[in-house]
């Protein structure tokens, strides 16, 4: 049960994220766009493309979506309301994230389209950008909860969110969510404008609906995380524990989607430049501040 | 059949489907939710008034992701064959809105055809999503097969590559029987068993052709459409789809174990490993969309073979050098004339080198040339106005001014005050719209938006006094670009010429020249007109440049105090004479020659800044990255339409 009402919440997050991406891309707001685009996507045609590497092109939306939801099992909407509780939590995140990487990858290869391509080996860079700025900051996270555990990750921030304790690694940790979920500037693999579409240029019908969806539930995904790591998850006053952590979510969701529409995409040898020189730092920095507060304090 | 009858209702592109209760309903939310790929391109849409999201249209940036075509003005032979390629692209089920387009052949019927204006395309929506909730889905759906998606088998010599002959027949040279081949590249694609899938499915063979040599010998529209066929060949072939891949697979592996099934791959035959390498490249560069997979099919084909292995070095030894010293498969991708970061109308090739431009070549719009526009003075102005739908002002004010000096009809100062009004608004206005396009391209989405309203306010503003109130938001607009955050950074040094060599309109001003063909003029100097300029020379200081302009256009706007132009005055009989003028368009000085003969425009010249700015496309796209080079290629803000031969 508690498993169907998280992946219930994680739909309506990934519909309410996909009306604000709406919202911000074309500057109307339509609540009942997502729902009038999905089922006009199901009944458009799915085409395959003339010489696909067909396990590629058939895998690549599934396991974007697969990605997404593995990482949000291990991530606490209230005290019990969790798919999966992992001793390796915080960890766990990561390693589902990585997948994200592999399915866009084949994407970019899969339909055999010159936009596609050059989308998924540019997300390839990205990740040799981000993955660092992942790992690094989540590191900092479990040292002050002195856990993995993704609960106990927020139970640490009783007394005071990680977003005031840490606030440099909730900046490194944000811009490389963004950078996973491939939002606005970040958006170096789909590139509307650029690749027209990249590695989603070649999907139609329901695949394009799947691939459309699972990069939703990925944007709240790592909103969620945002939440756990920083923000203090479910902690709040007042309101229900699951409240306060579908009102965090959304707010870093609606945040992230945000700052795209008001910068142009980054280029890619900025984004390598900036996470290798400025990130990496800031995040070896973070961790070295984090352990000597928890050392003095 | 009735209006409105079953039979009637069906769109051009519907779903081969029994239209049972649920597709009806998917029919009413597909119907709601059109999304249109515009040709020849949104700018052009803007330019000529159209606000097409209002109208209730979502744009998108692929033919894969749209459900409507929407053909904007009356598009010449070249562009409608890109339309037709783009249309077979789509996804059934599709239609055709097409707004004031006249004759769309060989794209099928519209769906529905409104007038040039925002209410056309108000009203043609609404008819559109009737027609669409109504006959999205078919038990008989129209077949689009047409010329311009599919071209003519070639038959080439095995031995004399050279020898292509468009029948079956036997080489001059040798006498060997020629063979058929899909397009330039396409010999090497059946010694790896890609080519030959297609002729596992009897009756689509042409269809298949076809987009095969769109994608090579023609490179019409961009990348990746050569999959045009199933939209057409297979209206709701999931299955069909299936077998094919199962059948190409299997070629596939063949492919290296039988190399003597496939005639005409002598290269077979020659032990050096290095071959396949070469052909690869070779082939690529015909067919750039293909670039991982041939690699791919090479290797496998290499696992399978009697080739045994190869190592990179063999591989790549006769690759081109980089600038990296690093060898890589150059791979030739032709973007447009339907790209959606470029203006539409305009065709680039980049010859691709991993990510990295290594020479780009950038082509206008085809299928049209001046003579159309001689013939009696009456009507000279428009039909002048007409060859560029990003200017027609600026062009329209160049026609009269030519027939005015050839005939020596005198110009009062009210009139030249009205025409600077009307040019400048202009100006602005193209200026937005360029900034509009080139934030699509950026993807920044406010300042896409907020530019493409602006232009479009500024293109129906009434007066003077909305066109003051319309300034001081250009002006906010400004301020507001200059402090965006990653912007700068992502233009400076982009598209650099720092010398403007050859630059002319605010290309030249943004490196620091004061090129300006108004300067000269008197009408100007009496409004206080100092040409604006920038040093740099890059993205960047071109942006700046047309932003300042915008502005200070705006001004000259209010200054002139009227922004209608007035009529070609010419009251004289005796219209004979040679005149030339030149006119600041919005993307630099533009010059006419006229030679009017008995009221007749016998001749003319014409030099516009795009053609020169054509020739800046490679110095500021080679060597870059391939989003860079677009940026660069962009910021040169070329209009495909002022390229004629």
């Amino acid at each position: 049960l508690t498993t169907l009402l998280v992946i219930l919440m994680l739909l309506v997050g990934a519909y309410l994220v996909a009306v604000l991406e709406g919202w911000v891309s074309t500057g109307s707001l339509r609540p009942a766009g997502p729902i009038l685009s999905a089922v006009a996507l199901l009944g458009h045609e799915s085409l395959v493309p003339r010489k696909p590497d067909r396990i590629f092109f058939e895998v690549a939306p599934p396991l974007l979506l697969i990605s997404a939801v593995l990482a949000f099992a291990v991530l606490p909407l209230a005290p019990g309301l969790i798919i999966t509780d992992l001793a390796t939590g915080a960890l766990f995140v990561n390693a589902a994230l990585a997948y994200v990487m592999v399915a866009l990858l084949m994407a970019g290869w899969g339909p055999d389209g010159a936009y596609a391509m050059v989308g998924g080996w540019r997300f390839l860079g990205q990740l040799i950008a981000y993955s660092m700025l992942i790992v690094m900051p989540i590191t900092a996270v479990a040292m002050r909860a002195e856990s993995l555990l993704t609960t106990a990750v927020v139970q640490s921030q009783a007394t005071l969110w990680n977003a005031l304790y840490q606030p440099v690694g909730l900046v490194v940790f944000a811009v490389a969510a963004m950078a996973v979920c491939f939002l606005p500037p970040f958006d170096l693999p789909t590139a509307p404008g650029e690749l027209a579409g990249g590695v989603a240029s070649e999907y139609t019908g329901w695949r394009l609906a799947v691939f459309r969806l699972a990069r939703a539930l990925l944007v709240v995904t790592l909103a969620a995380a945002i939440t756990v790591f920083y923000l203090g998850g479910w902690l709040g006053p007042v309101l229900p524990p699951w409240a306060w952590s579908a009102l965090k979510t959304l707010a870093v969701a609606a945040a992230m989607l945000l700052v795209g529409r008001y910068t142009p995409r980054l280029r890619e040898e900025h984004l390598l430049a900036w996470c290798w020189k400025l990130g990496i730092p800031l995040a070896l920095f973070n961790i070295f501040y984090v352990g000597v507060l928890l050392l003095v304090v | 059949v009735e209006p409105g009858g079953a039979a009637a209702a069906v769109i051009s592109g519907a779903r081969e489907a029994r239209p049972s209760p649920l597709r009806r309903l998917v029919a009413r939310a597909a119907a709601r939710d059109l999304r249109a790929f515009v040709v020849p391109g949104p700018d052009v849409a803007r330019a000529r008034g159209l606000d097409l999201e209002a109208a209730g249209l979502r744009l998108s940036d692929t033919p894969r992701h749209a459900s409507v075509l929407v053909l904007v003005g009356e598009l010449p032979a070249g562009l409608k064959e890109a339309a037709a390629v783009a249309y077979a692209q789509m996804p059934r089920p599709r239609a055709i809105l097409a707004v004031g387009a006249g004759d769309v052949s060989p794209l099928p019927e519209p769906d529905v055809s409104a007038p040039l204006g925002q209410e056309g395309v108000v009203s043609g929506v609404g008819e559109l999503r009737r027609s669409f909730a109504e006959g999205a889905f078919a038990p008989e759906a129209p077949e689009f097969d047409v010329d311009a998606v599919r071209t003519q088998p070639q038959y080439v010599c095995p031995m004399h590559p050279e020898v292509v002959r468009g029948e079956p027949g036997s080489c001059p040279i040798c006498g060997m029987d020629l063979v058929p081949r899909e397009s330039a590249g396409d010999m090497h694609h059946g010694h790896m068993g890609h080519g030959h899938m297609d002729h596992e499915r009897p009756g689509h063979e042409d269809m298949n052709h076809g987009d095969m040599g769109q994608g090579g010998a023609k490179g019409h529209d961009e990348a990746g459409h050569e999959h045009a066929r199933h939209g057409d060949a297979h209206a709701a072939g999931e299955g069909e789809e299936q077998g094919d891949a199962h059948d190409a697979h299997e070629m596939h592996e063949h492919g290296g174990a039988e190399p003597e099934e496939h005639g005409g791959h002598h290269d077979h035959e020659e032990p050096g490993h290095e071959d396949p390498g070469r052909e690869h490249g070779a082939m690529e560069h015909a067919e750039g969309d293909h670039g991982g997979h041939e690699r791919h099919g090479g290797h496998e084909h290499m696992g399978h073979g009697d080739m045994g292995f190869m190592s990179m070095v063999a591989m790549t030894k006769d690759l081109p050098r980089s600038g990296d010293g690093l060898p890589m498969e150059w791979v030739e991708a032709p973007l447009g004339p339907l790209f959606p970061g470029l203006p539409g109308g305009l065709s680039l090739t980049l010859t691709l080198d991993g990510d990295t431009v290594a020479q780009a070549r950038a082509q206008g719009v085809d299928g049209r040339n001046l003579e159309e526009v001689t013939g009696p003075v009456g009507g000279f102005a428009a039909r002048v106005a007409r060859l560029d739908p990003l200017s027609p002002v600026a062009y329209r004010l160049l026609a009269t001014r030519a027939v005015e000096e050839a005939a020596g009809t005198p110009v009062d100062e009210r009139t030249a005050l009205a025409r600077v009004g009307a040019l400048e608004r202009e100006r602005a206005a193209s200026h937005l719209n360029w900034l509009a396009g080139y934030a699509h391209l950026l993807g920044y989405a406010w300042l896409e938006n907020r530019a493409a309203s602006l232009q479009l306010a500024l293109l129906r503003a009434p007066d003077a006094e909305e066109i003051a109130r319309l300034r001081a938001e250009v002006l906010k607009l400004g301020r507001r670009v200059g402090r965006t955050p990653l912007l700068r950074s992502k233009l400076r040094g982009i598209g650099s010429l720092s010398d403007g060599v050859g630059a002319l309109g605010p290309v030249a001003r943004g490196s620091g020249q004061r090129t300006d063909a108004r300067a000269e003029e008197e009408v100007y100097s009496t409004l206080g007109f100092e040409p604006v300029f920038r040093e740099g020379g890059d993205a960047f200081s071109r942006l700046l440049v047309r932003l300042e302009e915008a502005i200070q256009t705006l001004d000259l706007v209010r200054k002139a105090g009227s922004v209608s132009i007035p009529a070609l005055n010419l009251d004289g009989a005796y219209l004979d004479g040679v005149g030339a003028a030149t006119v600041e368009t919005p993307r630099g000085a533009a010059t006419l020659g006229v030679t009017l003969e008995a009221g007749e425009v016998t001749d003319l010249e014409l030099e516009t800044p795009s053609s020169k700015h054509l020739e800046l496309v490679s110095p500021v796209a080679e060597g870059e990255e391939l989003a860079d080079a677009l940026v660069g290629v962009a910021s040169l803000d070329i209009s495909p339409w002022e390229v004629l031969r």
